[in-house]
């Protein structure tokens, strides 16, 4: 992987191009899962309330209405959002600050500086280790911010980047 | 009789000190003599005052009423004042005074304090014993504070007894480690010495408590005319409001016990011989007591309020409060931002109050978010800065979104009100009785739209953000107009945010996030100009392109 390129014109990096790294590829498989599963209960949900409108007697219209629309929701969240989101989302670690670009919508671009960093964390549940992914949290004193799905020795070599230039940490 | 599980035997000090609660403040009736401070030998469990019987069995007995008050008044109300009631309203009284003796007495036999060894100890409990060891390392704070009895008890010279609070690091915010009811005001200072002492060697660091600490110096008071004046416009009418239309529904019960039905009505008859004079009647009087339950709450909380600064100059302290005493230390060196808010019935009049955002260090402590000072004409708030906080006394010009982003503010705020107007409408309609209501919709839907879309202007003009000697200041509105002032290097993260619509427009949102109490406030700018947004991002950072 590559070092975060060091801006020639420190602290400028915020204005002009993205940040320079992307996630993990199988981000986008696990993302796709994830969504799934989630998605699975609130489809038999809609189904279920189909059924009794059904029931109730009402015309064709009203109850396959609820169905095609939690349907239309399960299918943009499991194949579209994922891509999506995975070009979206970029990261950068410069010597002075962590830069990250997230969001389909709303596209937020954070810089959190480095001295401000108290831990670095990494993280990964079942499906995540599966595909060899991780998260990467760090922590500020007003909260955590994350990196997903980085492969996980990607993560590791991260947080010990991190880890390494938040040593200089000033008070609070 | 004598629960010690303790390896070496108590010596019985209650043969040594009788609770003499006539004995004047001055002379401490417990075994520490107060002109040396030596506090009993180390690790030998100690009683706390004896008035702490007294206040236990209060709370005791606060406890135990409010759990019989449903019940009694149900009582009460159902079957009117009988005979019988009355002798058991009688006899529940004596029984829960002399209960509440016992468990105060109780009590105070079981609870035991100690510090040795590098911790403090208390042993509680009457029926379910509780022991618990707070290593002195993890002490946070020692507390003192004079509720209201103790306080009336100081005033009228009979007694001077504080309740100590020992609060340890991470214990939750808020949450009390370990309270003392009652300590004689020497017993509590040398504790709190013996704890700071001992915390001190453990800890190697130099300077243990000098045995007198320099006075702090009081940096301004609440005076009673700008405490009733900050009541009068603390804006909280809304809240009372609420809870005395849910207090009033008790209220309708008690009326139609009291009055009869024909008498309320030739009252109102009397009154106001239209239903339009009425309604218009009840809702002043109900304001008015809004009003007035408001200002009594803003005197509970913040009469007597004073803000000091330590001899040293390293600490801010807040105190405040008619009844319950609230307290709060700041250190300098830890204030994140300040706020200046100007709540919509002080503005006005050019007033408004001052909050100030700490931090604590890592997950050691949590700072606090609190009032710093709750009145002052905004024309004072900078000098007032200067004084106690020079970092944070800037008051630049603003900058201010531009003019096309008015009409995002509007639509903004006007959403949510079309929403719920055509919601209405299709509800009148499905239930038919649109005809019946319509110039009473239209009317309301007019007030509403209007009475938004003049929010979303108000809140327009209230934006701006500026950067000014390394802080960076910005203006927004939620209802009140809020200041808020940070130095670049307390920014714990700076985000610009943008949505399709936005982009189309050139505009950005920015926001900087500052650590305050256990978590974080953001503060935001909405729709600047997105080359602005640009260049205040790398200006805030750590290492800003040219330094403002």
């Amino acid at each position: 992987m590559s070092e975060g390129g060091v801006e020639e014109r420190p602290g400028a990096g915020a204005s002009c191009l993205e940040p320079s790294e992307r996630l993990d590829p199988r981000a986008r498989t696990v993302w796709r899962i994830n969504n799934a599963l989630w998605a699975a209960p609130i489809v038999g949900a809609g189904c279920l309330v189909a059924f009794f409108v059904r029931l109730g007697g009402a015309p064709l219209y009203l109850w396959t209405l609820p169905v095609v629309a939690v349907l239309a929701v399960a299918v943009v969240s499991i194949f579209v959002t994922p891509a999506l989101r995975w070009r979206r989302w970029r990261y950068e670690i410069r010597p002075d600050e962590v830069d990250l670009q997230r969001g389909i919508f709303f596209v937020t671009r954070t810089l959190v500086p480095l001295a401000r960093i108290q831990h670095v964390d990494t993280q990964n549940g079942p499906l995540q280790r599966h595909y060899g992914l991780a998260t990467v949290v760090f922590y500020t004193a007003a909260g955590a911010n994350q990196i997903p799905e980085l492969s996980a020795p990607v993560a590791a070599d991260v947080r010990e980047r991190i880890a390494a230039l938040t040593k200089d940490q000033d008070e609070l | 009789m004598n629960s010690e599980p303790h390896p070496h035997d108590r010596q019985p000090e209650n043969d040594q000190n009788h609770p003499t609660d006539g004995a004047p403040a001055d002379a401490s009736p417990v075994d520490s003599t107060p002109e040396t401070l030596q506090p009993a030998p180390k690790d030998e469990p100690r009683n706390l005052h004896p008035s702490s019987m007294l206040f236990e069995a209060l709370k005791q007995a606060r406890s135990l009423v409010s759990a019989a008050v449903i019940p009694g008044l149900a009582l009460l109300f159902g079957s009117g004042l009988s005979g019988w009631v009355i002798s058991l309203i009688i006899f529940a009284a004596v029984a829960l005074v002399l209960f509440s003796a016992l468990w105060g007495f109780l009590s105070w036999r079981a609870t035991t304090y100690s510090v040795g060894g590098g911790a403090f100890y208390l042993r509680r409990g009457i029926l379910q014993k509780n022991e618990r060891t707070i290593p002195l390392d993890h002490v946070q704070s020692v507390d003192t504070v004079q509720g209201f009895i103790q306080r009336g008890l100081f005033a009228a010279g009979v007694l001077d007894v504080v309740e100590v609070r020992i609060e340890t690091a991470g214990g939750g915010s808020g949450e009390t480690d370990a309270t003392l009811t009652a300590l004689t005001r020497d017993d509590a200072t040398a504790l709190r010495r013996e704890i700071e002492r001992t915390r001190a060697e453990r800890t190697g660091a130099a300077g243990g408590a000098e045995e007198e600490e320099p006075q702090p110096t009081v940096i301004r008071k609440l005076t009673t005319r700008e405490l009733l004046v900050a009541g009068a416009t603390s804006g909280q009418i809304g809240a009372t409001a609420a809870i005395l239309a849910f207090a009033s529904q008790f209220f309708d019960n008690a009326i139609e016990r009291f009055f009869s039905e024909r008498f309320v009505d030739e009252l109102v008859q009397t009154i106001a011989p239209n239903a339009f004079f009425v309604v218009v009647l009840v809702v002043f009087a109900f304001g008015l007591v809004a009003w007035l339950l408001s200002i009594a709450g803003t005197v509970l909380s913040y009469a007597g309020f004073t803000l000091s600064r330590s001899a040293d100059g390293k600490y801010l302290n807040i105190r405040r409060g008619l009844v319950k005493r609230y307290e709060a230390t700041v250190p300098v060196s830890r204030v994140q931002a300040i706020r200046i808010s100007e709540g919509i019935f002080r503005q006005p009049f050019g007033l408004a109050m001052l909050r100030v955002e700490s931090a604590g260090y890592g997950a050691e402590d949590s700072g606090v978010s609190t009032t710093l000072f709750p009145l002052i004409p905004i024309g004072e708030a900078t000098r007032l800065l200067r004084n106690i906080l020079p970092e944070f006394a800037v008051s630049p010009p603003l900058k201010r979104p531009p003019r096309r982003a008015l009409r995002r503010y509007i639509l903004r705020s006007v959403f949510p009100s079309l929403v719920l107007v055509s919601l209405a409408a299709v509800a009148l309609t499905l239930t038919g009785v649109i005809e019946a209501f319509t110039t009473y919709y239209l009317v309301g839907a007019a007030v509403l739209v209007s009475t938004s879309a003049l929010y979303g202007f108000a809140a327009f003009r209230a934006a701006g953000w500026a950067v000014e000697r390394g802080c960076f200041v910005s203006r927004a509105r939620s209802l009140a107009r809020t200041t808020s002032i940070a130095p670049r290097r307390r920014l714990q993260s700076r985000s610009v945010v943008r949505n399709p619509f936005q982009s189309r427009l050139d505009l950005a949102t920015i926001r900087a996030r500052v650590a305050s109490g256990g978590g974080g406030v953001t503060f935001e700018v909405i729709d600047i100009e997105t080359k602005d947004a640009e260049t205040l991002i790398p200006a805030l950072g750590p290492n800003p392109p040219n330094a403002t």
